[in-house]
Formats: structure tokens, C-alpha cells, sequence
């Protein structure tokens, strides 16, 4: 059976977008555009992802969260808003969002949000000290690095980038959400700095003799130590 | 207005004390004078005899508050109520005039005395104590002294009361207004308005924090409707863009466009809430400024390597503020990249963050173009650039959001004179320790 995703958006153009992406990634998408009827499908369905508007007739959908959770949903909420200021996103998290991202975004970027949301579901929790990716090791207790057996040597954000990736592993993910994820700043610092630290690790691994980290085209990177096909 | 009231009794008193002391002096002298003329009487009809008869007739119904005293040429008690005459006291004039008379002491008391010597060189001594006068004005002092203790500890007592009154609503409106200071705009006053200036004075106060409540809900909900209103049409301009095939270059350039013009209403909207809510210190919590300055050095320091810059950092650790973690990463971002941006290889880059007294210093430093002599005093004001930067990416808007993120934490902003590039300080108050 598909997994079941629940946009809850009063905009028709920007619900088109998010079930064009939700059928993407190979879910089935339930829309609705108020807040109430929102809540009444989040609390009688089991969804996977909710795709939570906040501004939306009947209320804010971040206040409502505490709703959907206390009606038995347990479902991972991304917060997709207009709300887009840091102060704005860093609030919704705080109340408990599971992914916050701000209008206008890009369908890429929502595809990979979603698809790292899905993942979150069924991924084994990572308890086993090595991430072996063929001929690339990662010891999480020891943060050590190890291509080809030979060891690598990566400053402790790169280190910490790398898991990322790995955890990750053949999913396209955005400089937003590295930038989120690996440096737990929620805004759009202008610049792409993200690429410098991106590049440095690629370039160590490259040297070391691993092509694991390639760039996705207009939409971010992707960690495939398998070849391109992930 | 205790203390006046006193005065002026204390003055009122003081000359009715003045009154009855010289009321009873002129009573004893004219006893006094009564006297001699009796005597004089008796000296115009058989001289010293008449005078020693009477005297003698006089001293043995002695009653004490009298001096009588007669000698002869040698100085030897003819009659009289003593046995000697008294120490120092000496003879003036020869006649029973009242004037001069003296004053002098004898024992504990005082007398007022007119000593004379008659014709023939008899002294004869006529006094009356002036002990009931003297009585009488102790009597007086002592009740004034009293008086004006009662004064004074009612009037005290008065003020105090008073004063503790006007304290205790004076104190209701100052928890009222630092309650409002710590960020609870919605603090009001329990209980009913006293008919008096008091209850008007909480009534201004109760409708200036109804207008501040409204404008602070209004300015929240303006920068909401705004982003709203803004990024959902973006929104769909952003979805469309994204069905154009073939036109890569063209419609990057366009999302590069929308970023921008996002992140400049972005910017407006958080020096406006940053503005909005300086002073209060609702929605702070502690923060590590050591951890978020490393944090944020550790983004940029590679890009400002890629771009050929010499860059040290040396943070203090465990320097704590009170604080909004995101804010202080922005606003440390932006001076960073406004850096990173304006320098060129070669230039040096430097973050310190040190303990200075009783604040943080955060100074950051590099030695590139600097500011313009033209705008360094408007430079944190919005949307003020160079002309030299025309040509670089930018909305003016990076130093303006600096200033008001600072002003929000209390953070003073200062910039010191450097002969080459930009140095800004950052002087955050640090966090006061509880336990």
C-alpha cells in the first residue's frame, strides 16, 4: 500500500505543486483547505507526512499541531508557510514541527525534505559504531574516516557533514538543509557558503580516492559511494 | 511641613517666655521699689534708728524670698536678716532710689538687690529673690520642651503615615511598569481606580499600555500579513518559473532575483520586530556567545580562505549572555560576509571575543576598503551605501539589522578608529549568574 501524505493548504496553485511532488516520491496526496478539516483527516487517517500550511482560514497550523498530535496522529509534520523568517522557523520547530520550510520553495527542495522525512520513518536507528559504504568507512564513536583504508583526515563540522550524508545516502539533500541540519542556522545567509565546506570534504574524499559526493544539479548534493545510479 | 509647624509654635512660645520673665522682673522690682519707700519713709522721720527698728521687726517675720541687712561705719550687723554682708556685692549711691539695683547670687539663688550707703557710712542692703521667677520660666521651659517633643513625634508620625501611603500606590504603578519592562506588555493594575490623582495617574498608565499592547499586536501582524502577502504570489511566480524549459540561465537568474528581494523584506521585517521588541527581555534565555561565535566562524572561515584573506579567531570560552541564538548567528553572519565580501586576498580578517569588565567584547576586524569617511555616521541606518559600492551585491541593509539585533540583547556598538579597513565592537552585557 502507498503511504499516505496530507497537504493542508488554502492556495490551489501551491496544493497543485506540493501533489505533483507528494505523487513523486510515490505517495497518495489527501488535500484540504482549511484548518478544521485538516485536523479532522490528520486525526482519522493514518498519514505518513502532513504538509502543514500556517496562515490558512480557521487558524494557524503550527498553534493546531499540539491538536493533531493529541487526536493520536503520528505523523511527521512539515511546516510549509509564508512564515518564512528564521524567527518564524526556528518557532515552529521549537513547538514541534518536524521540518519547517518557507514559501517560495522550490519543488526540488520539497521533494527532498519529503523524502527525507519518509526515510525517517523506517530508518534502523544508528546504533552500530560503522557506516561502510563499499570502500568508504565511517566510525561514529571514534569520528574517524577511512577510504580505501587509509585514513582521512576532516575537521569535526566535516565530520559531521559527512554524517549527514551518509545518513542520507543516495537522497538528494539541499544547502538548506545542510545548513539547517549540520549548522543549526535557519537562515538564508545570502552567499552560498555551504559550497566551500561541501567542496573541501569532496575534494579530500576525491584525493583519498572516493566520488561519493556529487553535485546535483540546481538542486544540491547528493552522497552516492555507489556510482551515480545510488 | 511638620518642622514649620513646630518653628512657629517654638517661636510663638519663645516670646511669651520673653513676656512673663520681663512681667515678673518688673513685679519684684516694684516689690522691690514698695519697699525702699517705706524705708525712705521711716529714714525721713528718725534716720538709722526708725530704719534698724523696722529691720529688725522685719528680719524675725523673715520669710526668706527677702534680704534685709543695716550696718554701721565699721561694718558690724546693726539689723537685718544676715549675718554678713554678701561677698563682692558693693555700695552705690546714698539714697533709697530703686535705681541701680543688681543682680547678684547667693546659695542657689538669685536676688536682685540695692545695696546703698546711707549718710554717715551706713550700708544698708535691700533684696528680694528672684527664686519664684526663676521657678516659674523652668516650669515654662520644661512644658515648651515637651511641647515641642510631642510636635515633633507627631508630626513624624503624620508624615510617615502619610508618606507610607503615597509609597505603597507609587510602588503599585513601578512593579506595574517593570513587570512591563521585563516583556509583559499585557501586565495591568488589580482592583478599582481610587477616586484621586493616583487612580488617574493608573488610568493614563493602564490606556499608554493598551496603545503599546495594540501597536506591538499590530506591528507582529503587519510583518506576517506582509510575508504573507509577498511570498504566496512569489510562491506561484516561483512554481511557474520552475515549468519554463530551455531558459536554465534566465530563470536562475530570476530565482537569484526572488532570493534577494526576499531576504531584503526579511531583513526590514527583522530590524522592525528586533526594534519592536528591544528592552524587553521577553523570549531571551541564556546563550553561549562563545559556542555561537565558533559556530559561525567555522561557516565562513573557509570561504574567506578560498578568497585569499588571513584569517585568526581567538574566542574566550564559556562566555555567556542572555540572548536569541538565531539573532546573534545572523547578525555575526552578516558582519562576516559584509567582510568577506568588501575585502580582497591578501587582507586580513580577524573575530576576538574576550571578557572586558563587566561585558563581552566582540570585535570584529579587517583591514579591507573600511568605511567611507562620507557614511560613517549613518552606516547603520537602513538602506545607506557607499557610492564606491554600487557595483556590489547588496541592499544596505546588513549594518542596520547589526544595530537594532544589538540593541535587542542591550549590546553597545562602537567604532574605533583604525588607519586601515573596518573594525566594529561589540560590548554585550553579560549574563548575570543566579546560583
Amino acid at each position: 500500500m502507498q503511504d499516505r501524505i496530507l497537504i493542508v493548504e488554502d492556495d490551489a496553485e501551491t496544493a497543485a505543486t506540493v501533489r505533483a511532488v507528494v505523487e513523486e516520491v510515490g505517495c497518495t496526496a489527501d488535500h484540504c483547505d482549511t484548518l478544521d478539516a485538516g485536523i479532522a483527516a490528520a486525526t482519522s487517517n493514518p498519514y505518513r507526512v502532513i504538509v502543514l500550511d500556517r496562515m490558512l482560514p480557521g487558524g494557524d497550523g503550527v498553534e493546531a499541531m499540539a491538536r493533531i498530535r493529541a487526536g493520536g496522529s503520528t505523523a511527521l509534520i512539515l511546516v510549509l508557510s509564508a512564515l518564512g523568517r528564521a524567527a518564524n522557523r526556528v518557532e515552529g520547530l521549537e513547538k514541534g514541527a518536524d521540518d519547517y520550510l518557507p514559501k517560495p520553495f522550490e519543488a526540488e527542495e520539497l521533494r527532498a525534505r519529503l523524502r527525507a522525512l519518509l526515510r525517517r520513518g523506517t530508518m534502523q536507528v544508528l546504533d552500530n559504531d560503522l557506516l561502510a559504504f563499499g570502500n568508504l568507512e565511517i566510525r561514529l564513536k571514534a569520528r574517524t574516516l577511512h577510504v580505501r583504508r587509509a585514513h582521512v583526515a576532516v575537521s569535526p563540522k566535516e565530520f559531521e557533514l559527512l554524517t549527514y550524508f551518509a545518513q542520507n545516502a543516495g537522497q538528494v539533500v539541499t544547502r538548506m538543509q545542510l545548513l539547517e541540519n549540520v549548522w543549526n542556522l535557519h537562515f538564508d545567509p545570502g552567499t552560498n557558503v555551504v559550497d566551500v565546506h561541501v567542496g573541501r570534504l569532496r575534494r579530500k574524499l576525491e584525493e583519498a580516492g572516493s566520488q561519493a559526493i556529487q553535485t546535483a544539479r540546481g538542486e544540491g548534493y547528493i552522497f552516492a559511494p555507489f556510482g551515480p545510479a545510488g | 511641613m511638620a518642622l514649620a509647624v513646630t518653628v512657629l509654635s517654638l517661636a510663638a512660645m519663645g516670646l511669651q517666655y520673653s513676656l512673663v520673665e520681663t512681667r515678673m522682673m518688673a513685679a519684684q522690682t516694684k516689690l522691690l521699689s514698695a519697699d525702699l519707700d517705706g524705708f525712705a519713709a521711716l529714714y525721713d522721720q528718725r534716720r538709722i534708728i526708725a530704719l534698724r527698728q523696722a529691720i529688725d521687726y522685719r528680719a524675725t517675720a523673715a520669710t526668706g524670698d527677702e534680704m534685709l541687712l543695716l550696718l554701721d561705719r565699721n561694718g558690724s550687723v546693726l539689723a537685718g536678716t544676715q549675718q554678713a554682708w554678701p561677698a563682692g556685692l558693693s555700695t552705690e549711691g546714698d539714697g533709697f532710689a530703686v535705681e541701680p539695683a543688681r543682680e547678684f547670687r547667693a546659695g542657689s539663688s538669685r536676688w536682685l538687690a540695692v545695696a546703698r550707703e546711707l549718710p554717715g557710712g551706713f550700708p544698708l542692703l535691700v533684696a528680694r529673690s528672684l527664686q519664684p521667677v526663676d521657678d516659674t520660666l523652668a516650669a515654662m521651659r520644661r512644658g515648651m520642651w515637651g511641647l515641642l517633643a510631642a510636635m515633633l513625634v507627631a508630626g513624624g508620625l503624620v508624615g510617615w503615615l502619610a508618606a507610607r501611603s503615597v509609597m505603597r500606590r507609587i510602588g503599585r504603578v513601578n512593579d506595574l511598569a517593570d513587570r512591563v519592562a521585563e516583556g509583559a506588555l499585557n501586565a495591568r493594575l488589580p482592583g478599582v481606580r481610587s477616586p484621586d490623582e493616583f487612580g488617574l495617574l493608573e488610568t493614563h498608565v493602564h490606556a499608554m499600555l493598551d496603545r503599546i499592547q495594540n501597536l506591538n499586536l499590530a506591528t507582529h501582524r503587519l510583518s506576517d500579513t506582509i510575508a504573507h502577502e509577498l511570498r504566496t504570489p512569489l510562491n506561484r511566480m516561483l512554481q511557474k518559473l520552475g515549468r519554463i524549459e530551455g531558459q536554465e540561465a534566465l530563470t536562475a537568474d530570476l530565482k537569484a532575483e526572488m532570493r534577494q528581494a526576499i531576504r531584503m523584506f526579511d531583513s526590514l521585517l527583522d530590524i522592525s520586530r528586533a526594534e519592536a521588541d528591544q528592552g524587553t527581555g521577553g523570549g531571551l534565555t541564556p546563550v553561549e556567545l562563545s559556542t555561537v561565535a565558533t559556530e559561525v566562524w567555522e561557516l565562513y572561515e573557509p570561504v574567506a580562505e578560498e578568497k585569499g584573506l588571513v584569517c585568526t579567531a581567538t574566542i574566550a570560552p564559556v562566555l555567556s549572555v542572555l540572548g536569541d541564538r538565531n539573532l546573534i548567528a545572523q547578525m555575526l553572519a552578516n558582519l562576516l560576509d559584509n567582510a568577506i565580501k568588501y575585502c580582497s586576498k591578501g587582507d586580513e580578517l580577524a573575530l576576538t571575543l574576550t571578557e572586558d569588565g563587566d561585558r563581552h567584547l566582540m570585535r570584529v576586524a579587517d583591514t579591507g576598503p573600511g568605511l567611507p569617511e562620507a557614511i560613517r555616521g549613518e552606516a547603520f541606518e537602513r538602506f545607506v551605501r557607499a557610492e564606491r559600492d554600487r557595483g556590489v551585491k547588496g541592499h544596505g541593509l546588513g549594518l542596520a539589522l547589526v544595530r537594532a539585533i544589538a540593541a535587542r540583547h542591550g549590546a553597545r556598538l562602537t567604532m574605533p578608529e583604525t588607519k586601515r579597513g573596518f573594525v566594529l565592537e561589540i560590548h554585550w552585557p553579560r549574563l548575570q549568574q543566579s546560583g
